[in-house]
Parts: structure tokens; sequence; C-alpha cells
């Protein structure tokens, strides 16, 4: 199974940019951000001692619908716990992020965006830490579908997804702690848990499995955690950018 | 401290990493923050306050100053910050104040129409819509939405301190990053005789001795990204030159060069606008 492939500041224009592309689903996204930028009209926001987060998801052939409004509820409330919307220049301002769905099978009307989450998330934060926005921390995301055999599928294929008896979507920080579970289909308290405990270690590697060596060696097959996938991708282009200033030292 | 550490959002900065101990408080610069554990272990060690990074980026220490801060990404977008020098422009007047733009997004920035040097109520500068000028952010306001206010003179002494503050006439402006504006700053504030140049730009000190007999050129670094060059010296190479510095600094930060093809694209494009160089 191949790693994701991520890119930052694709984009020229924007403060910042990430493209991502995930194997196994398939989705191709790009994402922009902008901040802190002044939003007509919003001056008398709810919260004036804070940022305002607005989340835009952009379909590649169709028109936005309501499954992308829903979807972009729950992606600003997941990156609205990250961001420190109150850091200098940031209050009463916006972060507008835009993810557009650029490849891979499109959502159709009513359809399910769970398969897609993790990439749009990481889409996100790949973006935001591109434009140098204030986080608290990282996140990274991972969807499992659940088959009627009890069988656990790391990141199904559109195909896969629709088979599947439940999906599950889960995000957590880079320091470990859960930040979005989002479920669909049926399943028990039993399934939750065992698909959890596979959702932080495909997110963190193995370390926190220790106790149970058989689930530590599947997972090793699995390749690296998507932390440190993240993590390599903004390494290498903070490398790339001050390159003048490392080979100097 | 051999290799430079890169830190992400949420990442703790580790102490060894932090200037010696001395009596001075350390200084908490751009993209750091200070958080305390509410209730720390018993037995571990007295200090219950982390650093942790809030930006990408690399840590970067002032063992002088006693101050730690992150460089991150280089095209980010500009927040102002007391004491930067920005290339502003005029966008309307009012009776007391210039309205100036200092990044096309951000609300205006207030210049008093009496903060440049010697000016009183009857000889201040008259300037006009869409005119340039080089200020110091004074202070960026309190609370949220408000106004920064530059100045292009020192209040406390009431001289135009740096030089060059003010308005500026004739020339050009580039954008460029908001890194590499940082970067030309640092290159063109101190002159070095070294190989590398300062900050690993070397274009300025290329580009003055090529252009030497042509007249020179004048600059002037915005910390917001942009950048102001003027040729008004060498008569009729006076636009081409001008032209050829604003493509000189883009390329080098668009492909990001090092000292060694910064050289070479000085030659290629002089010679390529037909601008006689010594």
């Amino acid at each position: 199974m191949g790693g994701p492939i991520a890119s930052l500041n694709p984009l020229n224009r924007a403060d910042g940019s990430a493209s991502y592309k995930c194997v196994s689903t398939g989705s191709n996204i790009l994402g922009s951000v902008n901040a802190p930028i002044e939003l007509p009209g919003r001056r008398d926001a709810l919260k004036p001692e804070e940022a305002t987060i607005e989340v835009f998801v952009k379909p590649g052939t169709a028109p936005g619908g309501v499954g992308e409004r829903y979807i972009e509820g729950v992606i600003r409330n997941a990156l609205g716990r990250l961001i420190l919307g109150r850091e200098n220049g940031y209050p009463r301002r916006g972060v507008v992020i835009t993810l557009a769905i650029v490849g891979g099978e499109s959502v159709g009307r009513g359809g399910s965006y769970l398969p897609l989450l993790p990439a749009l998330l990481h889409t996100a934060a790949l973006a935001l830490l591109s434009a140098s926005v204030p986080l608290s921390m990282t996140l990274s995301a991972t969807v499992l579908a659940v088959d009627s055999s009890g069988e656990i599928i790391r990141e199904p294929s559109v195909k896969d997804a629709k088979a599947a008896t439940s999906l599950h979507a889960l995000a957590f920080t880079s320091k470990g702690q859960l930040l979005l579970n989002e479920s669909e289909g049926a399943f028990d308290f039993g399934t939750w848990e065992t698909v959890y405990e596979r959702a932080l270690a495909i997110c963190h590697g193995t370390s926190t499995l220790s106790s149970d060596g058989d689930v530590a060696m599947t997972e090793n097959v699995d390749s690296q955690p998507l932390e440190g996938v993240l993590r390599d991708t903004v390494q290498d282009q903070i490398h790339s950018e001050y390159a003048w200033k490392i080979d100097a030292a | 401290m051999s290799s430079p550490l890169i830190l992400l959002p949420g990442d703790e900065v580790p102490s060894e990493y932090l200037p010696s101990k001395s009596s001075a408080p350390l200084r908490l610069g751009h993209g750091l923050r200070l958080l305390s554990q509410p209730h720390p272990t018993p037995g571990s060690t007295p200090s219950n306050h982390t650093l942790t990074a809030t930006q990408p980026g690399i840590l970067s220490t002032d063992n002088k100053r006693n101050a730690v801060s992150i460089l991150s990404s280089s095209n980010r977008r500009y927040i102002p910050t007391p004491n930067d020098l920005v290339l502003a422009q005029v966008h309307h007047s009012s009776a007391d104040y210039f309205h100036c733009m200092i990044t096309p997004q951000s609300p205006h920035a207030l210049l008093g129409q009496l903060s440049f040097e010697g000016a009183t109520k009857k000889t201040r500068p008259m300037l006009k819509q869409g005119d340039l000028v080089y200020a110091r952010v004074l202070s960026i306001g309190l609370g949220a939405g408000a106004e920064a206010e530059l100045a292009c003179v020192n209040p406390a002494t009431g001289k135009a301190e740096p030089g060059g503050l003010g308005h500026l006439t004739g020339g050009m402006v580039f954008d460029i990053s908001t890194g590499m504006a940082s970067r030309l700053m640092k290159a063109s504030s101190s002159s070095s005789d070294q190989q590398d140049g300062v900050a690993g730009l070397v274009v300025l000190d290329e580009l003055g001795k090529k252009l030497e007999k042509a007249g020179g050129f004048e600059i002037a670094v915005g910390r917001n990204g942009k950048v102001w060059v003027d040729c008004s010296n060498s008569e009729h190479d006076a636009v081409k030159s001008t032209v050829a510095i604003g493509r000189c600094l883009t390329m080098i930060d668009e492909h990001n060069l090092n000292p060694t093809d910064q050289r070479k694209l000085v030659t290629r494009i002089l010679r390529e606008m037909k601008i006689e160089s010594s």
C-alpha cells in the first residue's frame, strides 16, 4: 500500500496551499488558505476576540450542495480546535480554507463524504501550515471500512466503501488525542474499539500498542504512520526554503 | 548546535536549544508561546513551563539578545509589527491622516499628515492618491480590528531615522515574498566581503558592481513584501536598469537561487536587456 503524496505551495497567489493525493482511495485534493483577511460586514462577529474560520468544499464536476455544506461544518469544527484565533493579527479577521476535489471518483448527490474526509482534513492542515497560521498542534486522520465479515479495510476505495457495513473516519491531534469521530452504518461498541485502535496505529505508529504484539506486527506492514508523512512534507519544504541558511551553518 | 531544528505546531522546544542561562529574561519572538502545566508531576523538574511552537519553521536563537523565535514559511501574509519598515501606498487623505495601503487585503493604515521630517501645519507634504511612502510601523493598535499607525519620522528626535523614510518619487515597485523581503533587508543593511554574501544573497553586491558605471541604483525594501527600485541617475538606461533589477530580484525569489546562480542570472539578464555593465 503506497502512502499519500503531498506537496506544499502549489499555488502562487494564495497565502498557503497544499495538494494531497491519497493513493488507496484515489482522491486528489487541492487546498488553499487565505489568512488573516478582512471579512466584509463581519465587524460585529459573534466572537470578536477570535478569528472566524470559513471552509469551502468544491466538488470537481457538480455544484456544491447539502452534502458539501455538512462536511464543511465537520471540517470547520475540527480545525477550529487547532487554530489559535486569538494570536496577534487574527481577531475579527477570517481564515478562509478552500478545498477543491480535483481528482478521483466524485461524490454523487447525497453520497457520503466520509471516505474523502481524511484527505480533506490533511489538505487543510498542510495548507494552514504552509500559510503559517498559528496552530496549537497538527492533526492526522484516516478512514476505515468494516465489511460484513468484520474485517477492517484501511482507506477503502469507493467500491469497498459502498459494500461496507460501517464506515468510520477518525482524526487525531499530533499529541494522540481523538479530535474527530464520524461514523455511519451499523456497528457495535466492540467494533468501534478495534477500529479506534487500528486508526490510532495508522496515524501514530505502533508504540501505543506495545502490549499486543500481534497487532503491532500487522501495522508495521502498513508503512509509515500518517503523522510522520505530514511532518516530512513540511520539513522538506522548510529545508528547501531555508537552504541558504542551513547550508551556511 | 549542529543541525537546525525544525518544529511543527505543538512541538516543544528542547531546553538545550535555548540560549544559555543569563540574568536577562528570555525574549519570545514570533511563532512561540509559553504554556504552563496546571498540575506539575511531583518529583519532576521545578520549571513547569514549556515553550511550544505555533508555526512550522526553523528555531532561531540569538544569544546576544537572549531571544528565541521561529522562522516560518517565506510566502506567508504580512502582519504589521511595530518598528517594521514598510512600503505603503497612499489611498486617500483626510484632515489629519493619509490613509495608506500596506497590503491590498488589510484595512488602511494611518499616516499622520505631520509625521514627516520637518513637517508643520504650514509646510507639510502634499501626497496624492497612489504616491509611495517608506514608513515605519509606529503601533498596531490595541484590541481587535484596530488600525496600524505609520510614521516617517522618529517621534523622539524629529528626524527621519533611519535615513530614507518619506515620500518616494520615481522608480518602480516589485512584489516579492515576505521571507525574501526580510533577507534583502538583512543583506542591504550590512555589507560583507564574504563569498556567500549576507543571508545567502549576493545579488545586490553583484548588481551594484555591474551598474556602478551606469550610475548605480537606489533600493528600498518593505517588510510587507514590496521592493522599490530607482535608477534615475543612469539617464537613458534608467528604465531598462530598473526593470532588470526587479527581474533579478523576483526571479531569485521565485526559484530560490543560490549565490552562484544569482551571479549567473544577473549577468544573463543584463546581457539580455543590453545594459552596459562594467
